[in-house]
């Protein structure tokens, strides 16, 4: 008789408490994962900003380099590239691929917007050229900017791979549709850290 | 409004009394203490249905073999008894405790599961400037840092909330609906009323009662989930033992009924207080911006809207009570938390014939300039309203949670009147803390110099150049617009993560002790600062009532006064004058005022970290007092206006800004 109650009473308390566990293991994977979304959100703000800026410096440097016609094609196509890698990565920051596809595009519009800098050099004209000096200005900060919100973003998705791989939550992460781990955001050679000289 | 400039605000309904944000918050303590005592009735009612429904179930079992008459002795069972007691508070309590630490996250956990998007200000989308600005003016007005703001994207209806368990947690949340349908007035009022909930302290009573209701629910879920597993093993192998059965479905059932009517009745409880907040916050919003039209403009256009103020979340109903209007339809009006919305527009426009907008266009979505808040007198009258309403120091204590229209203007003014440059940087997160950097630099060369040095060898990279780019600016600043500034990078600050919060309080720590003193200004900065960000980033522990009278407080106090009187007092005597009107404020015999070498700042630190720690009327009279040492010589500085707001923040008393003129 009583144990019978006592059974269901038991087992109503383990019920609830498994529950509550669970719900709670749910809720912080969810709340963890809209973290680094967010904080995705803060680097495609930076990024399209520094996309923005771009053609328009190509646009004044056409003005100066006439024969360099090459080089700035290839940083208005890499700069494409680089933008359509954005908006993939944008509609899901957990995706490895298209976190990796936007590592590289931007490391590749690093290296071509290097190329044009290096070759800027030898147009005194276009280094004084006032747009010039502000938009390479703009451009630095955005860098800088672009460097902060990786940081904020990467110890997002820090923290929720490390909750992830804990126990109890690594039995139910797969289940509650939390696989795979996210991916940090790094470019490549790490170029973009270090803003590149522009002595403009 | 029909008025010209300096007419008369519409005389107010009788009911929306002009409370003050001390009483508000007894009154919310209070409250939620009536509501302990009804829940704690309400479980004391399930335990002894569960006590009978287990009898009756054993009786049932143990029944007379030949009558078939159930026995009822069991209910006298003392083991029984303990079973039901200890069962039910296990569930209930931990049902509700459970609710109440998930909710007791933030308001950001609540705003996330209802669909919200974190709005940044680097939004280029004018809807979401909009809405943005609206938040901040209403924020500096109050003395309030800038909430978070989510967005709810896929919500069409017309319809906000704000969440959080304290204002230092405070979230607002705003349907698409609302930020494309209403006019900037009527957006002003909406935020107005929301703010009004997180001043008036509803957000707590709101959570507790959630909380409760969620461990009674969760008798009723468990009730029906037997009830699913005794059908399910009856139907199945079990079939031939069907005697047990029947105790499982009949203790199921009586869970379920016994859970779900609890609800029902708990829900009743949870509807009634809510209508009469609702009201109240109705009340403070047209308070708040002496402009009923915003208001009552936002209620007329959900009542002409066809989606009215509905939210499709699925995680809506639970969180029915938090929002603007009603977000779910109910099927009776017993159980709406919100009065019927045509008697919330007669309240607050008494003259409204009834008839709804008809079919709400999208409103102009233009970004009004800031200047042009409300009222139809239009931005010269209105700047003549502020200036002559201007609250100054005198009206402070009473203007806590209580902002008025000429503090709204005056913040739009604040705004407006700040370089472009440094709004910008404040509003994200990179350059925001770059303003606050540059904002505790000194103006003597040498020291600014060792300040600078620190920056570029400690802070992230660009930081430096960012904060020599913004120096000049700083430099020029009007001191009044200083706190103003620095309340404009909070939310920008707020999305730092552990990591680079951790660096940036490091360097402003260091910043702070370059010269080796530290000024009241700076002092004041860091306390305002990281009074929000240390909440923020769930590192301090939120304050519990204490000190119940001003005679417990009294050394802090004592010292609080004695820092007060020192700072706009040059001389002894005016010092000693000042404190002894601040003693006749606090009411007390005997006091004494601290030797000036014995006020140091991390006393003082100390003290109001007890003062926080007072009953609400204590505050206020610890306030007042204040202010009585403040104006003792009928002048004020702008540093003692700062000190003042930094220690209103630190009693965390919304402070509105302090007009000096």
């Amino acid at each position: 008789m009583t144990p019978f109650v006592i059974t269901i009473l038991l087992g109503i308390v383990f019920v609830f408490v498994l529950g509550a566990i669970l719900v709670g293991i749910f809720n912080k994977l969810v709340r963890f994962r809209n973290r680094y979304q967010n904080a995705f959100a803060q680097i495609e703000v930076q990024l399209k900003r520094r996309y923005d800026l771009i053609p328009n410096m190509v646009e004044v440097a056409k003005g100066y380099m006439q024969h360099e016609r090459e080089t700035l094609e290839a940083v208005i196509q890499a700069r494409n590239q680089a933008a359509g890698g954005l908006q993939k990565a944008a509609q899901n920051p957990g995706d490895a691929a298209a976190i990796q596809g936007l590592a590289s595009a931007e490391g590749a519009l690093t290296g071509t917007l290097g190329r044009l800098f290096a070759l800027a050099e030898s147009y005194p004209d276009l280094k004084a050229n006032q747009n010039m000096m502000q938009l390479s200005e703009e451009l630095r900060s955005t860098e800088n900017k672009v460097a902060f919100s990786r940081q904020a973003f990467n110890d997002a998705v820090t923290q929720y791979n490390t909750y992830k791989q804990t126990f109890p939550p690594v039995s139910f992460a797969g289940l509650f549709g939390h696989g795979q781990d996210a991916v940090l955001l790094e470019f490549e050679g790490e170029a973009i850290q270090e803003a590149p000289k522009v002595s403009f | 409004m029909e008025g010209g400039p300096g007419s008369a605000p519409p005389e107010r309904p009788k009911h929306a009394m002009a409370t003050d944000f001390f009483q508000q918050q007894d009154v919310a303590r209070r409250s939620t203490t009536r509501l302990v005592v009804l829940f704690a009735l309400a479980v004391l009612a399930i335990i002894a249905s569960v006590e009978v429904l287990l009898a009756a179930t054993m009786g049932y079992l143990g029944r007379n073999p030949e009558t078939g008459a159930v026995e009822w002795t069991a209910v006298t069972d003392p083991q029984l008894l303990v079973m039901a007691v200890v069962g039910t508070l296990v569930v209930v309590g931990g049902g509700s405790l459970y609710k109440i630490a998930q909710l007791r996250g933030g308001g950001r956990v609540i705003a996330e599961e209802l669909g919200g998007r974190l709005l940044t200000a680097e939004t280029s989308d004018p809807i979401e400037q909009r809405l943005l600005n609206v938040i901040e003016e209403m924020a500096i007005a109050s003395g309030t840092p800038p909430p978070p703001v989510y967005l709810m994207d896929r919500e069409e209806g017309i319809n906000a909330f704000a969440a959080g368990f304290s204002p230092d947690d405070a979230v607002l949340g705003v349907t698409r609906g609302t930020a494309t349908r209403m006019n900037r007035d009527e957006l002003q009022g909406v935020i107005a009323h929301e703010f009004s909930h997180i001043l008036n302290g509803d957000m707590r009573m709101n959570i507790r009662l959630m909380g409760l209701l969620h461990g009674i629910l969760i008798i009723g879920i468990i009730g029906y989930f037997i009830l699913r597993m005794s059908f399910y093993t009856r139907g199945g192998r079990r079939s031939r033992n069907g005697k047990d059965g029947v105790p499982m479905i009949a203790i199921g059932a009586g869970l379920a009924v016994i859970g779900f009517a609890g609800t029902f009745f708990g829900n009743l409880i949870k509807a009634a207080v809510s209508r009469q907040r609702e009201f109240l916050a109705d009340a403070s919003a047209v308070q708040f911006t002496r402009q009923p039209d915003g208001i009552a403009g936002a209620l007329k256009k959900i009542g002409g809207f066809v989606g009215g103020s509905s939210v499709q979340n699925p995680n809506a109903p639970q969180a029915s009570h938090l929002f603007f209007g009603r977000a779910t339809s109910g099927f009776s009006a017993m159980f709406s938390t919100h009065p019927p919305l045509a008697e919330r527009i007669r309240r607050i426009d008494p003259s409204w014939d009834g008839e709804f907008p008809e079919a709400v266009t999208r409103a102009d979505t233009g970004l009004a300039p800031a200047n042009a808040v409300p009222g139809a007198a239009g931005f010269a009258g209105g700047e003549a309203a502020a200036a002559t309403a201007a609250p100054g120091v005198e009206s402070a204590v009473a203007s806590i949670g209580r902002p008025s229209q000429a503090h709204i203007q005056y913040a739009a003014q604040l705004i407006e009147s700040l370089p472009a440059e440094l709004v910008a940087a404040a509003h994200e997160p990179y350059g925001a803390r770059a303003v606050v950097y540059v904002l505790l630099l000194d103006r003597q060369d040498e020291t600014r110099q060792r300040q600078l040095t620190h920056l570029q060898a400690a802070a992230d990279r660009g930081v430096f150049e960012e904060a020599l780019r913004l120096w000049p600016f700083v430099e020029n600043l009007n001191v009044r617009m200083r706190l103003p500034l620095l309340e404009i990078t909070l939310p920008a600050l707020r999305v730092l993560t552990s990591n680079q919060y951790g660096l940036f309080k490091q360097n402003v720590v260091k910043l702070v002790e370059a010269d080796d003193t530290i000024d009241l200004f700076e002092w004041s900065l860091h306390r305002i600062l990281l009074r929000d960000l240390e909440v923020q980033h769930g590192r301090v522990q939120r304050a519990k009532v204490r000190h119940r009278s001003v005679t417990a407080v009294q050394p802090y106090s004592e010292l609080l006064m004695s820092v007060l009187a020192y700072v706009g007092h040059r001389d002894v005597g005016a010092a000693e004058y000042a404190f002894e009107q601040a003693r006749l404020k606090l009411g007390l015999a005997r006091t004494r005022l601290y030797g000036q070498e014995e006020c140091g700042l991390a006393k003082l630190d100390a003290a109001l970290t007890h003062l926080d720690e007072a009953a609400p009327q204590v505050k206020r009279q610890v306030l007042e007092a204040a202010v009585a040492c403040i104006t003792a010589d009928r002048k004020v500085t702008a540093a003692e206006a700062e000190l003042l707001r930094a220690v209103s923040a630190s009693m965390s008393c919304p402070m509105p800004p302090i007009m000096l003129y």
